[in-house]
């Protein structure tokens, strides 16, 4: 536990010191700038478009950072050999690279908060009034990185390219918001094949739509049984991602 | 208790492309066997398998067949990892992280307890103490050399592994290091090297390997190079030769 701690520790500082804090600054000025702009709609309007906006926003820039560094989490220091003076010393590769991916978890995750505060603070400042759904929506939108994170990682694992790692992930993440239309061409289509193929990519791309709180923002009871749900499928996934992570990085050589 | 032995060593390279396998011998049935407390070089050109063999030592790479321990235990397992301290031909670090905060991190990865005091102790031991705060991207090839050899010796190992130690430093710095080595050895560390540089080697060595294309061809001590048999170059240049000369027969 200790070692995860201290790996976890220096990859939250090698985050901190390198790119999130240019995604911050690069996500502020857009926050900003596009909430000067919803103010001369003017009415209801202007407080829901920054609610949608700001929300998707900050799960874009953390699904763009989260995507870039977790390819690059054991990538870049394999390539740099960085991880030769980690690995000669009695850490085990598992406790390496859980400390990893917990490190940039946490990076990607003080980005969010940072970035929620703002855009909390625009939203009050325009007259939203405060409820319980804002951090939900965040939490899952935090879950959804989560996936996407250890996705991106098993990937560059496998791969061994960061270029490559980035397409797989990114292909995921776009299917995994088809998830259902995949389960409904599956079921209609009558070819054996490309049902077999469909429903093969539906159990095993993530289900990214369970994570879309702001889509059903003004559905009522919407949270009840859903948002525990989504929330133990999205930790399972991750698991499951990390396991064949952690079997593909123990038998490496550098 | 042998600090390193390795038995019927060999390290195959396999590389897929497309429609192949291409395979690449690193050593082969290396048998090697470093006395606890002595300083021992592994001499060989470019290629000829050092740094397959301390890798296989560390445990970074898998033996294809073969074996080696470390003080008994397997190579690359943790009870094998606590004794050693490795130091890469150039070592590579975080060069965004201060001087102090990459050596806290070595120590706590290390297992120590009194991270700061050790710390504090090998920046000073190191002559670093004025750049303790400064971030690595800014530090000198020699500089980062220092932080290397405070690395390797953090947590007081039994073992130190120093893949060319000398390559590329000037000749101050050379004598530095050859200070230090014969000093760790006087404290009842067991060295184990690799270097191209024969007259460093054949200055600190008590035996030393001869590696060519993965085999070891001969091992010596140290009164055969200082004894009448000739320099420890003129011996290393005719093991190659006849290498080269037993290659072009085959042929």
């Amino acid at each position: 536990m200790k070692n995860i701690l201290s790996i976890a520790r220096y990859t939250l500082v090698e985050n901190i010191r390198n790119k999130i804090f240019y995604v911050l600054v690069f996500f502020g000025i857009i926050i900003i700038a596009a909430s000067l702009l919803l103010v001369a709609l003017g009415g209801e309007q202007q407080i829901r478009v920054l609610l949608d906006f700001g929300l998707a926003a900050i799960e874009f820039f953390a699904l763009v950072t989260v995507c870039f560094a977790a390819v690059n989490l054991a990538l870049e220091e394999m390539q740099s050999k960085t991880i030769y003076l980690v690995l000669t010393r009695p850490v085990s590769r598992a406790h390496y690279l859980i400390g990893r991916y917990a490190g940039l978890l946490a990076a990607v995750y003080s980005g969010m908060f940072l970035m929620a505060l703002l855009h909390a603070g625009l939203l009050v400042f325009n007259g939203f009034e405060f409820n319980l759904r804002y951090p939900l929506a965040l939490l899952l939108s935090a879950e959804k990185i989560t996936i996407i994170g250890s996705v991106a990682l098993f990937f560059s694992l496998f791969s061994s390219s960061a270029i490559s790692s980035i397409s797989f992930t990114v292909f995921f993440w776009v299917l995994g918001h088809f998830s259902e239309e995949i389960r409904y061409l599956g079921n209609k289509v009558t070819y054996l094949v490309p049902k077999i193929v469909a429903k093969i990519a539906y159990y095993t791309i993530p289900n990214l739509q369970y994570f879309n709180l702001r889509d059903f923002w003004d559905v009522p009871g919407i949270t009840g049984g859903w948002i525990p749900a989504a929330i133990i499928y999205g930790m399972l996934y991750s698991v499951a991602c990390m396991t064949l992570s952690l079997w593909l990085f123990s038998n490496k050589e550098f | 208790m042998l600090a390193i032995e390795t038995s019927n060593l060999t390290k195959v390279y396999r590389k897929k492309h497309l429609t192949r396998t291409a395979l690449t011998r690193g050593v082969e049935g290396l048998n090697l066997s470093v006395d606890k407390g002595e300083i021992f070089g592994l001499l060989g050109l470019n290629g000829s398998g050092k740094t397959t063999t301390i890798k296989l030592t560390l445990g970074l790479l898998r033996p294809t067949s073969g074996s080696v321990t470390v003080f008994g235990e397997r190579a690359g397992s943790t009870q094998a990892l606590r004794k050693i301290g490795y130091l890469p031909e150039v070592p590579y670090f975080y060069r965004y992280l201060t001087a102090k905060e990459i050596l806290s991190l070595y120590a706590r990865l290390s297992g120590l307890d009194n991270v700061a005091e050790r710390v504090e102790h090998i920046i000073d031991m190191v002559g670093l103490s004025q750049k303790r705060d400064k971030q690595l991207a800014e530090f000198s090839k020699g500089m980062l050399q220092r932080i290397g050899i405070a690395q390797s010796l953090l947590h007081d190992p039994e073992l130190l592994i120093y893949d060319e130690p000398v390559s590329g430093l000037d000749p101050l710095a050379m004598q530095e290091m050859r200070t230090l080595l014969l000093k760790l050895k006087s404290r009842g560390k067991t060295i184990f090297l690799s270097s191209h540089l024969i007259s460093e080697v054949e200055k600190i060595c008590d035996r030393v390997g001869i590696l060519v294309k993965g085999n070891m061809v001969r091992t010596l001590e140290q009164s055969q190079w200082t004894s009448a048999e000739g320099s420890l170059e003129s011996i290393f240049i005719s093991e190659v030769a006849d290498s080269a000369e037993t290659d072009r027969m085959k042929l």
